[in-house]
Parts: structure tokens; sequence; C-alpha cells
């Protein structure tokens, strides 16, 4: 008290009224100067301070979507992804690191062992089924990030995780994994680095099978570790879908090795098999010679690792009579027990024509002609019909129209317009040269004889499967008469003729009524060389004929020797009662047809 | 009281003359009388000691009720992340088995050790019609050594066997039976002919060796060379 009276009594009160003035002013004016940049920081965030900090605090973990399986039509898995684990160091780590410690059970108790780092080396070395020395080569250095090995198993990775050898680690990555190898390798094809499709359906149905990734947004503080009352954004991954194939891959397999032993034997080229659901048009076995295995391509020679039953177009050769034949019963100009006077060799427009087999003048019926392969006959029923009608009838059984059964280039063959052929070449495609397609083309061509004159599209694809089990079917592509049902009946009579009447009798099936047709077409040489170098010898076929459900095809690429494409006859037969067995198809019932191949 | 009456003048206002100041000791004469003050007898406090104790026990009690719940969480804790684990060693265990599975049902390994069975492929096959009882197409047995087809590669799947190995023709399904099962079962398993039961001793074959060896020790669960079962855990809900 007595110095505030003092200090009253000094006489410079108004001095400190004035100090305090000034003091609150100064103060008020900094509060405003903080006030104002807590404003421009907080408020207008000027500068993006706050967006960076945020940035900084924020971190984005990707969550990878897990690639859909390829199933055949049983479900059984041709391709799917696992995890597969790769040994990684941090080799600074492991090289100044002599001893480490590891809790061991000794005598039933457990404890710290002392483990040094030559014997981690060797245990890891084991563990990993690698030579010591290799070990410790890829664990010396200096690099923070080694891959030591690949692609482990869960098995092994789990024994190097508890080795605790320093600076070693795992981590998972994806694997794809084909089951059946090369049993329809072709048509699942196989990823390029790990993650993008580069054959068959691993190709063409890559966005479906690969899915979205997914993601993580979440922020970390200084310490890397999550901050609970931050930002936390998932994105779920959303898995591929699983592709469902018409393939069955017992089929396959059965006509792949099929084709293969028959190829080996006759030391062709190669060789093909396609087996297809005439009701449908599901394919159901596309078996390829030299098969790539997805787990490996590498091992096979990169021309074998397409589907050639799509892929390769050649000269067809006598299985294209089908269409001649079908064709001039359509128009009216012919019918199969229609007669025929065929001399040895036939001259029109100064083009001679001439058969297989050495003959003299013969009395044929159509059906004779088809089941005897004469190009003489095919090309006197064909003339019946204008140049353009032929044309016409070959586009309308889908030659030169390349299937879209979503496997990569599909080949749509060769169908000069009718203006461009030759003299020679208006007459060739009658019996399927001068014009070339594909063996799906040829099955399809058949196809439509055998489902009463209706065309399908093959297909190949048979659905999608979502993740929650529920499967989407490919859309049918349009279907169309090609020709009436009545002249299906009597296509179907001379081809089943040809079995029982005329040449093709190797293709019999006992308890079924097959019915067929051959083709060996002269193969033009590859790499522009001029000529033909070799044969391709094919046969073609369906039943039971009464009510007829499968086609198969043989293919047979330029065979050592004297080969036919009766030849394959044994092997179409043994996958033709394989897939009929398979399936449960009825024996056949009803009188088989048997239209006399000589006209009387 | 005094004091502070005597300086209160001064405090209140620092500004004011000094000559103004009343005189020390001086109170204040122009007051109100007070109201006179009397004794007023207040309740006996008796009741306070249990409110305390309630308090404590209350506090003691919420403190427990924390420490068990932190207990709880953490032990919760522990056993998600051992389930966790364990899930995923399943999850590739699974894989890892799915994967062998499918190895064995690819055809050209399931065809390969058909062959090593001695199995050959039939050719000719016959059909029987059960509606009109007529038999088509002649089966004939397949012959041993006929025409062998080309062999397809099996899937060079890595990490797996490339070719089957032979299975143990002794009793391939013992091999997969688990070891612990029931003691009560293990005699009953044995009359059924599961000798891998009974890795110790000579399998029972008779009905009369099964009598006789089943008192005597046929360990139905690990044992670790030991003879007598490690205490075992009561599994939550049993």
């Amino acid at each position: 008290m007595a110095q505030s009276t003092g200090k009253a009594k000094s006489g410079k009160v108004p001095n400190a009224r004035k100090r305090l003035r000034l003091g609150l002013g100064i103060m008020l004016t900094l509060l405003l100067v903080v006030g104002g940049k807590l404003f421009l920081v907080q408020g207008l965030d000027v500068g993006g301070m706050a967006e960076a900090a945020l940035n900084k605090r924020m971190k984005e973990t990707v969550l990878p979507a897990e690639r859909g399986s390829i199933l055949d039509a049983n479900g059984t898995v041709l391709a799917n992804s696992v995890i597969r684990y790769n040994v990684v160091v941090d080799q600074t780590v492991n090289t100044k690191t002599d001893k480490f410690q590891r809790l061991e059970t000794v005598d039933g108790k457990e404890k710290l062992v002392d483990v040094t780092r030559d014997q981690g080396i060797s245990e890891l070395a084991s563990a990993l089924g690698m030579a010591t020395e290799d070990v410790r080569k890829a664990v010396t250095g200096n690099q923070r990030y080694y891959i030591v090995a690949k692609d482990l198993k869960p098995d092994v990775e789990d024994r190097v995780t508890k080795l605790l050898v320093p600076g070693v680690g795992t981590e998972g990555v994806s694997k794809r994994v084909y089951p059946n190898g090369s049993v329809a390798g072709g048509i699942v094809g196989f990823l390029q680095d790990g993650t993008t499709g580069q054959a068959g359906i691993e190709q063409t149905q890559d966005g479906i099978l690969k899915g979205t990734d997914g993601k993580r947004l979440f922020e970390t503080g200084a310490d890397g570790l999550r901050i609970p009352v931050g930002m936390d954004q998932l994105t779920p991954p959303q898995n591929g879908k699983d592709v469902k194939l018409t393939i069955n891959s017992d089929i396959q397999y059965f006509a792949q090795q099929a084709i293969q032993s028959q190829s080996d034997k006759q030391g062709a080229e190669w060789g093909t098999i396609v087996v297809m659901d005439a009701k449908t048009g599901n394919l159901i076995a596309m078996a390829d010679t030299n098969a790539p295995d997805p787990n490996d391509p590498g091992r096979v020679a990169a021309k074998d690792r397409g589907v050639r039953a799509v892929t390769a177009a050649y000269e067809p050769g006598s299985v294209e009579k089908m269409i001649t034949a079908a064709s001039a019963i359509e128009e009216g100009t012919s019918s199969p027990l229609d007669r025929f006077t065929i001399p040895p060799t036939y001259t029109v427009d100064n083009q001679t024509f001439s058969d297989a087999f050495t003959h003299g003048t013969e009395q044929r019926t159509l059906a004779g002609i088809i089941g005897y392969s004469m190009n003489t006959g095919t090309v006197m029923v064909g003339q019946r019909l204008s140049k353009e009608k032929r044309h016409d009838w070959l586009q309308k059984f889908g030659i030169g129209q390349a299937p879209d059964i979503g496997l990569p280039a599909e080949a749509a063959g060769i169908l000069t317009p009718a203006d461009q052929w030759d003299d020679r070449q208006q007459y060739t495609v009658l019996f399927g040269q001068g014009v070339s397609q594909s063996t799906v083309q040829t099955v399809r061509a058949y196809q439509s004889i055998a489902n009463d004159g209706v065309m399908l599209q093959p297909r190949l694809i048979d659905g999608f499967v979502n993740a929650d089990g529920t499967e989407e079917k490919t859309p049918v592509q349009d279907s169309r008469q090609v020709v009436s049902k009545n002249t299906a009946q009597q296509m179907r009579d001379i081809l089943e003729s040809a079995v029982t009447e005329g040449e093709i009798k190797d293709a019999a099936i006992d308890g079924y009524r097959v019915g067929a047709k051959t083709g060996t077409s002269e193969s033009p040489c590859d790499d522009g060389k001029p000529g033909y170098c070799g044969y391709t010898a094919s046969i073609v076929g369906m039943a039971p004929m009464d009510d007829p459900r499968f086609i198969v095809e043989v293919i047979l690429q330029r065979p050592q020797g004297n080969i036919y494409g009766i030849t394959n006859g044994p092997v179409f037969r043994s996958v033709m009662s394989q897939v009929l067995r398979t399936y449960n198809v009825q024996p056949s019932t009803g009188t088989p047809a048997r239209l006399p191949q000589y006209a009387k | 009281m005094s004091t502070a009456a005597k300086n209160f003048p001064v405090v209140s206002g620092s500004a004011a003359p000094a000559f103004r100041t009343s005189p020390a000791g001086a109170p204040g004469g122009g007051r109100k009388a007070r109201t006179p003050l009397s004794v007023v007898r207040s309740a006996p406090a008796k009741r306070r000691a249990p409110f305390v104790v309630l308090c404590f026990a209350l506090l003691a009690v919420a403190l427990v009720t924390v420490l068990v719940l932190n207990i709880s969480v953490s032990t919760a804790q522990y056993q998600l992340v051992e389930l966790r684990s364990k899930q995923s060693t399943l999850t590739k265990q699974n894989q890892d088995l799915t994967q062998q599975v499918q190895n064995f049902e690819a055809p050209q390994n399931l065809a390969a050790k058909a062959t090593a069975l001695g199995m050959v492929p039939s050719t000719v096959k016959g059909q029987i019609d059960l509606s009109t009882l007529s038999v088509t197409g002649k089966a004939t047995p397949a012959v041993q050594g006929g025409a062998v087809g080309a062999i397809i590669p099996p899937p060079a799947v890595a990490g797996l066997l490339a070719v089957v190995p032979p299975v143990n023709a002794a009793d391939p399904a013992a091999s997969r039976k688990p070891a612990g099962k029931d003691p009560a079962a293990a005699p009953a398993a044995a009359s059924e002919g599961a000798p891998g039961q009974n890795p110790g001793g000579p399998p029972a074959q008779t009905p009369a060796a099964h009598a006789a060896s089943a008192p005597a020790p046929g360990p139905s669960v690990e044992l670790h060379g030991g003879s007598i079962p490690a205490p075992e855990q009561k599994a939550p809900g049993q």
C-alpha cells in the first residue's frame, strides 16, 4: 500500500496511463496480426499448407484384384491364381550381422540360442534347396533389396520365415497356375510378366479376368503408424470374373493324344481335331499337336502356341463336296439318286478333271459321287449352278466368314468373289480347291446339315461366373437357316451312305449310325514357293445319324507318304466313340441309309 | 477482520487522494445493526462412514471392471491375432492341397498313373440298351501291351511333382488318416482294419489278436515318445 501511494505521489500518473494504453495497443495489433495469419492459414489456406500436410500424411496402398479362373464345361480349373512367395534380402543387414539369436526348443525347454551367420546361410540354403555358396553370394553385398528365390510354395516360405535369418524376408506374389498343363493349353493361353494375357482366352478376355484394383487411403503419423481418427477411405477391389468354356477337358485330352499319336505316326507337320455339339454349337474339344503348356509356353515353337482349328486356313479339299451337293439339292438341280454318266476324265471349258482313283465310264448316283469322292462327278453336279450361285452357296455355308468364338487371330479363310475366279477355279471350288477355310468353318458347315439346316455359330465361351457364384451366359449369336430340313435330311443320308456303302467304311462305329466325308487336298507351299507341297488329309463326320449330336473333324497337314483322308478314319472313330460314350448317347435306332452308289 | 476493514477503502481506490483515507481502526459506524447470531443445531454426522466406504467400493469396482475389460480385450486381441495367423496358415494349406489334387486330376497324370498300375485303354466298346434289351457293338477285352498313344507331357507347375509318385500299395487311406482321435474309437477303428492307428505295434489282423492288443497301449494320441499323454486344455464351449 505504501508503494502504490508513493507512486501516486510521484506525479507520473498520466504517463502510466499512456503506457498502459500503448501496451494494450501493441498487444491488440499483434493479436490482430496473429489472428489474421491464423485466419489465412486455417480459414483460407493460402499457399496450400493444409493440403501439403495432408498429402504428407496420406498414404495409399493398392489392394490388388484377384484374377479370375478359367474353367472347363464341368468346372475343372484350367487356369487360376495362387499365392507364391519370393525370398528377399536386405544385404546390408545380413552382411554386417555375424551372429543372431533365435528361440529354439532344447531338451524340451525354449531358450534363446546364438546362431552364426554361416549357420544361418546354410540353413537357408537347405530350406530353399539351393547351393550354400549361391545363397551366400545372394545375401552378401550392399543392396537393400535383392531377390534370393522366387515362386516358393507356402510350406517353404513357412520354413524360411522360421529361420529368422537377419535381413531375409518373404513377400507374397500372385502366380498363375495351369493345373492341366498342355491339355487345352493353346485355348487357355498364357500371361506376359504374370499380369497381362498374351495368348488365347487369357488375352481376349483379359479385361474380364483382370477385375479392378481397389485402394485404401489413410493418414499416417511421423512414426509411420496409422492415425486412428484420421481419414480412411477404402475402395474394395473388384475381383475378376471366372471364364467358363464349353471345352470338356477329358475329351480334349483324348483328342489331343489321338491327334498327337496320329501326327507322330504319319510324320505330319501338324494336326487338329475339333469336336462340336451339333445341337448348341458348343466346341467340346479343339485339339492341336504340340500344344503349349501355359506354365512354360517357351517349350514349344512359337507357331505351335495358337489354336490351329481357328487360326489355320487351308484348302479343305473334298469335304467341300457336301456344300456342292447340298446346294444342288436345295436348288432342285439334283437329288441323291440322280443319275450321272461319268467318264474317266471330264473336260469342261478346256479344263480337265480327274479322280483320285482310275475308273472307266461309270453310271453313278449323286450319293455315289460323294461316297467315292469323285471330282469329275462333283464338277458335273456343280456346273448346273451359275458361278454366282456357287459363290453364294459357299458364302451361305459360312466360307469366308470368320467364326467369333473369342480366340485371337481367327481366320476367315479366302473366298474370292465369283467374277475373279479363273476358268479352273470356278470348278475347283466345288471340290474344295482354290478356296480356303479353317477347321471350325468346315465343322460349322457340317453342323448346319446335322442340325436340320440351321447353322448355329460355334461357341467356346459358355459364360462368366461372378464372385457370388452366379453365372452369366454369353448371348447366343444369331442362327440362320441355310438349307431346308428336307435337304439336310437328304444330305445326311448321302453322308451316311458314304460310310455304309461308299469308301469311308473305316469311320463306322458299332451301335451308332455315322455319316462322314473325307478330304484330301493338295496343300500349297508355304513361304511363297510355287506349286504344292504335300497334302492335307481330313475326315469330318457326325453321329448318331438318327438325331445327330456331335461333329468330329480330324485334320492332318502334310503327312509323309501316300496318305488320304481315309487314313484318319480310325482316329475319327476312336474320338467319336469316346465322345458318344462320355455323353451317354443312346445307341442308334432305325435303319441306316444305304443309298446305291451306282445307278442301275 | 479488523485489518481487512481497515484496508478496504485503500484497496478499492488506489487512485483516490490519500487524505480521504479513513483513520485506522475505525469500524463503519453507519452500518446497519446485524441480525444477532444464534447457534443452529446441525444434524449429527453419523452416516458419513458408510458413504465413504461405498465410494471407495465403487471406485474399486470401477477399477477392477476396467482392469477386467482391459484384460479381456487384450486376450481377445491375442486370440484374434492367433486366429488370423491360423486362418492364413489354413488358407495356404488349403491352396496347397487343392493344387495337389488338381495336379493328380490332370488327365495326363491320371493316364500315367493308370498305366503305371497296369491299366490299358479299351478300344472297342459295346452298348446295352435297357429299353430294348439289345446289345450293339462287339466289346473286346483290352490288350496289354497294345499300341500306346503319344504321351502328353505332364503340367509343368513349379513345385509340384512332375511324375505322379507310385501309391503306397499297402493302404493308401491309412497314411491320410488323422493321428489323434478319441481313444474310445481306437479299438473300433482297429477292427475296421486301419493299422495306421497303431503305428508302434503289429497291425491287428485277427479279432483275437485285436482283442489282446486292445487293452495294450495302443496309443491313439501323439505321445512324442513318452508314455503319458500331455494335459490338454479344454476347448471353449465344451
